[in-house]
């Protein structure tokens, strides 16, 4: 009797599961979609996009839009395309990722195995900056960088892309070090190392998994960043993202959605391969920041 | 309350069998105890017992149903879980009836099995706080008290204790043996503590690499053990194994032990250590049947005073355990602390065989049953 | 603690020996002073310097000429301004909700032993790897009126089929929020999924053994457990909806005319376009206030809670 209860459910079972299946590669190919078109779009030419539809294929892979995209098409006054621009960006992110982790190390050090009279007030006071609106202080930073003479160029824009990235990457690194046990500082210091030796050579050589969150973090922020860019860049030292909306937005002659298409995927592409390569991390850094913070 | 069967349990992953054909079978209300190392399988026949996996072969009855492919909540069982498992999001009171809920009982009923179960466990004052509201004890309290809310055939108990601090722990053990004395249902426990398993037990099955070792009494199994595994993981401090030499006395056999000189000591079932004339066997012999000599026992058929050699004393206050080495064997004794013993001096030990058992040195099992 | 010893040393001074106060004892304060004067000035500071122009008339220049009120009254006279703050309301509430929705729902699904469960994961996952920009970039393609999805669907058979959402200033509001979803769905999903990966096994199997099925438990047991997440994810959701600038610069920059703006963008083209600094200003404080009405509670209930632990 119970035996053919158990073949009855199982049937039953087994029809949930192809439709619980059907439902997930669904929903996977509705957050594919946006992008397999983005890549059709970007590979055919301006008559073909006019003739077809959405989805369907170019007649033979042309690269003309893409080539247009890097270095021809017109963003806003100029028609260098998007590589000057792309550099751009790897000259704002490079510094200021590698700036922000190291600061953000530090202060996770100090704030979890460090401790003084205030630190955890600091820590509070920081956290809110991880969630201010950032149009907030647009207008006073823009007069700071006039003052410091920094206004438009790329070292500007690296200060303030550190100064706003700190408060996560503090948030990241003391969330991590808390977890290692305070023993093992206090041991080390009894054998005789201070504050950096502590840090060289008992800390980092165990941070290694929350230095690439956080990099891969601050990577990903600072490449999508568009807001600090638009407000506080010069026409050379724009990012990729500026560009990319002034390309998109220029409107001289016919809209040309191929070379759109070619361009936003050329301003995808690094965070979408450091995804794919390290989605793991990717995934902490944002639950990291979302859970905790 | 029902009885249980086990009938040739068996259970797979893949090419692993986790378990391998168990037979047990319990009367209605006794407590059922399963025992064993990590790993050896009594977690998963427990999660069998309760639907939550499923056998690979063979049958489980509670009473006369055959339950086997029957789901968890057809089966009538309670379980109090290791880490409590209390939903979190839920008064102590709702956990407690949250499991009548389901079985669509009306209301006011939940609400007087809730007071009648809050009166027994005496957690009345607690039925509105949240779990995490609650002391490690407290949540051990509803927890059990989720179980009992149902009268079930079947309470399970998966190491219900072994969060609790020690002290705590010995409490609740009392606790939970009153209540099966009053309540007298079945119980199936795991514990990995063989202390709790001979305190609570009716009976006891322990295990070891997914096979039953050894089924029965508390009493069966710290005094008969059938293989030097049983012998070896139940009682604190644990049975000695001291290697013996088969010698033939006066017609009949005895063991030969190196103490602090040779001795030969009497065993009660010489007949059975015939086969092993001239060989070496295991003597397994409890700490307190090693103690300082007492002159009512003087001269009693299976007592032997031997020198020894202290290796180390350790005072426990009732007892004070002597540490020495015959036969090249580690060897606790147990002595009055009265007994004047110091380290790294020869004192004079009664040795009492009257319970000793003897093992195959090589197979382990037992060779006088 | 160090400055337990720096203190001991002190206390000690009865003893003959001075306060010992050398730089290591100092380090870890030198090394959290630059971001600590960074964090003071650039968050603080600049929020009271932001709060101390809305109170003025500066238009392209900062003045200090201070008007009162004068600018909120502006602000909230603004027809363009209102309408930012209603498609807020629009976009973020429609936002939250059905990347709630989703999110959960995925998770769930994702839940159940799912073969490729990783592969699956990712794809849900990728768009929040991408910058808004380009994901308004794409779907501004994806939603074109006439050669986007529109024209797809007539090539399919469906002729009377329209889709001009975003060239309609009363339907421009659902392509952001048709965009925002496509892009942080998935996010929540991640969230729900490590939720639900958290909770105890245990307590599944007494709900099992409770007699509760599963659509029962997960709605009566390992849902509400989750309140954490449901929280953590609803402060950040809003806090993404509130900051939307990039996603309508990018989308539908605005339009048509203003009917698609958002309260970042209002500020943005009042502050650094349309020379109405003070204004600007005034409209930031505005967003500010927003935020701290969603985070003063919910960090509150953190620390609380953690004090409780």
């Amino acid at each position: 009797m119970s035996n053919v209860a158990k073949r009855q459910t199982s049937t039953l079972d087994k029809a949930l599961r192809i439709a619980l299946y059907i439902a997930l590669l669904a929903m996977a190919a509705v957050y594919l979609a946006p992008f397999l078109v983005m890549l059709l779009t970007s590979l055919k030419d301006v008559e073909e996009i006019r003739s077809g539809t959405l989805l369907s294929l170019p007649g033979s892979l042309n690269f003309d839009a893409w080539s247009k995209a890097w270095s021809g098409a017109c963003t806003g006054s100029q028609c260098e395309g998007m590589a000057p621009y792309f550099f751009n960006s790897f000259q704002i992110v490079i510094p200021a990722v590698a700036i922000s982790t190291l600061l953000g190390a530090l202060n996770g050090y100090v704030i979890s195995h460090w401790k003084f009279k205030g630190s955890d007030v600091f820590f509070a006071a920081l956290l809110v900056g991880c969630f201010i609106p950032f149009q907030v202080i647009l207008l006073p930073m823009a007069r700071t960088l006039g003052w410091l003479g920094i206004a438009n160029t790329t070292t500007g824009l690296v200060m303030v892309h550190v100064i706003y990235g700190v408060a996560f990457t503090t948030l990241f690194f003391r969330n991590f070090y808390q977890s290692i046990p305070a023993e093992l500082v206090k041991a080390a210091r009894l054998d005789g190392a201070g504050f950096f030796t502590i840090f060289y050579r008992i800390i980092l050589p165990v941070s290694t998994p929350i230095i690439v969150v956080t990099v891969i973090w601050q990577f990903t922020q600072i490449w999508n960043d568009f807001l600090f860019g638009v407000a506080f860049s010069g026409f050379d030292t724009q990012p990729v993202t500026v560009a990319l909306n002034n390309l998109v937005n220029t409107s001289f002659g016919g809209k040309e959605y191929n070379v759109d298409m070619a361009a936003a995927i050329i301003a995808a592409l690094p965070t979408l391969v450091v995804y794919i390569l390290a989605g793991k991390y990717f995934v902490r850094g944002l639950t990291a920041g979302a859970v905790k913070g | 309350m029902a009885s249980l069967t086990i009938d040739n349990v068996k259970k797979r992953y893949g090419q692993t069998e986790i378990l391998k054909g168990i037979n047990i079978s319990i009367e209605a209300g006794e407590f059922l105890i399963l025992v064993g190392p990590s790993g050896c399988g009594k977690s998963t026949l427990m999660n069998s017992i309760a639907g939550l996996e499923d056998v690979s072969e063979g049958r489980i009855l509670i009473g006369d149903n055959d339950v086997t492919y029957a789901s968890p909540k057809d089966r009538d069982i309670a379980m109090v879980f290791q880490s409590y498992a209390l939903y979190p999001n839920m008064t102590v009171a709702e956990n407690i009836s949250f499991g009548l809920e389901m079985r669509k009982v009306p209301k006011e009923e939940r609400d007087a099995e809730v007071q009648r179960v809050a009166d027994m466990l005496q957690i009345g004052h607690l039925l509105k706080r949240k779990p995490a509201q609650l002391s490690g004890g407290q949540r051990q309290r509803v927890a059990m008290g989720r179980a009992l809310a149902r009268r079930p055939k079947m309470y399970l108990f998966d190491e219900p204790l072994s969060n609790l601090d020690a002290k705590l722990r010995v409490e609740m053990r009392t606790e939970i043996k009153k209540l099966h004395q009053k309540l007298g249902t079945t119980i199936v426990y795991v514990t990995h503590d063989q202390i709790e398993a001979m305190t609570l037990a009716d009976r006891i099955a322990v295990m070891k690499d997914g096979e039953v070792q050894q089924l029965g009494t508390p009493q069966e199994i710290y005094d008969n053990p059938t293989n030097l595994f049983v012998a070896g993981f139940m009682g604190s401090p644990a049975m000695n194994f001291v290697p013996a030499k088969v010698v033939e006395q006066n017609g009949t056999y005895a063991l030969e032990l190196q103490a602090s000189k040779p001795t030969v000591v009497p065993f009660p079932k010489p007949d059975s250590l015939k086969a092993y004339a001239g060989k070496e066997i295991l003597l397994g012999l409890r700490p307190e049947m090693i103690t300082e000599p007492q002159p009512h026992k003087e001269g009693a058929e299976f007592v032997v005073t031997a020198d020894i050699d202290v290796e180390v004393t350790e005072p426990m206050g009732a007892d004070t355990m002597v540490l020495t080495r015959i036969s090249e064997a580690e060897v606790n004794c147990r002595c009055n602390p009265a007994y004047p013993v110091k380290a790294n001096e020869t004192v004079a030990m009664m040795f009492d065989t009257s319970k000793a058992v003897a093992f195959d040195k090589d197979s382990g099992q037992r060779i006088d049953n | 603690m160090n400055n337990n010893a720096a203190k001991a040393g002190s206390g000690a001074t009865q003893a003959g020996r001075p306060a010992r106060l050398s730089l290591a004892d100092w380090m870890p304060k030198i090394v959290m002073a630059p971001t600590a004067v960074a964090a003071i000035v650039c968050i603080y500071g600049y929020m009271i310097w932001t709060a101390v122009l809305s109170f003025t008339n500066s238009r392209m220049l900062p003045s200090y000429n201070f008007v009162g009120f004068d600018q909120y009254e502006r602000l909230f006279m603004n027809d363009r301004w209102l309408v930012a703050l209603s498609n807020l309301g629009v976009f973020g509430g429609l936002f939250i909700l059905i990347c709630l929705f989703l999110g959960v729902m995925l998770a769930i699904f994702l839940d159940q032993k799912i073969r490729a469960e990783g592969a699956i994961r990712t794809i849900y996952l990728y768009p929040m790897a991408i910058s808004f920009i380009v994901t308004g970039t794409a779907w501004k393609w994806l939603l074109n009126p006439t050669n986007g999805i529109e024209k797809m669907m007539i090539e399919l058979g469906f002729e009377d089929f329209r889709f001009n959402w975003l060239s309609d200033p009363d339907m421009v509001v659902y392509c952001l929020v048709i965009a925002a979803v496509w892009q942080a769905s998935g996010f929540v999903m991640a969230l729900f999924l490590a939720g639900l990966r958290g909770v105890d096994s245990e307590m599944i199997k007494a709900a099992q053994l409770d007699g509760a099925g599963i659509i029962t438990t997960y709605r009566r047991i390992i849902l509400p457990s989750l309140k954490p997440v449901f929280f953590s994810a609803l402060v950040i959701l809003s806090h993404i909806a509130i900051k939307s600038f990039d996603l309508v610069a990018a989308l539908t920059n605005g339009g048509p005319g203003y009917s698609s703006d958002l309260p970042a963008n209002f500020m943005y083209a009042h502050a650094f376009t349309r020379s109405q600094i003070g204004l600007g200003a005034a409209s930031a404080m505005v967003m500010l206030g927003c935020v701290l009405a969603i985070l003063v509670p919910y960090l509150y209930s953190e620390l609380r809670g953690e004090r409780h632990e």
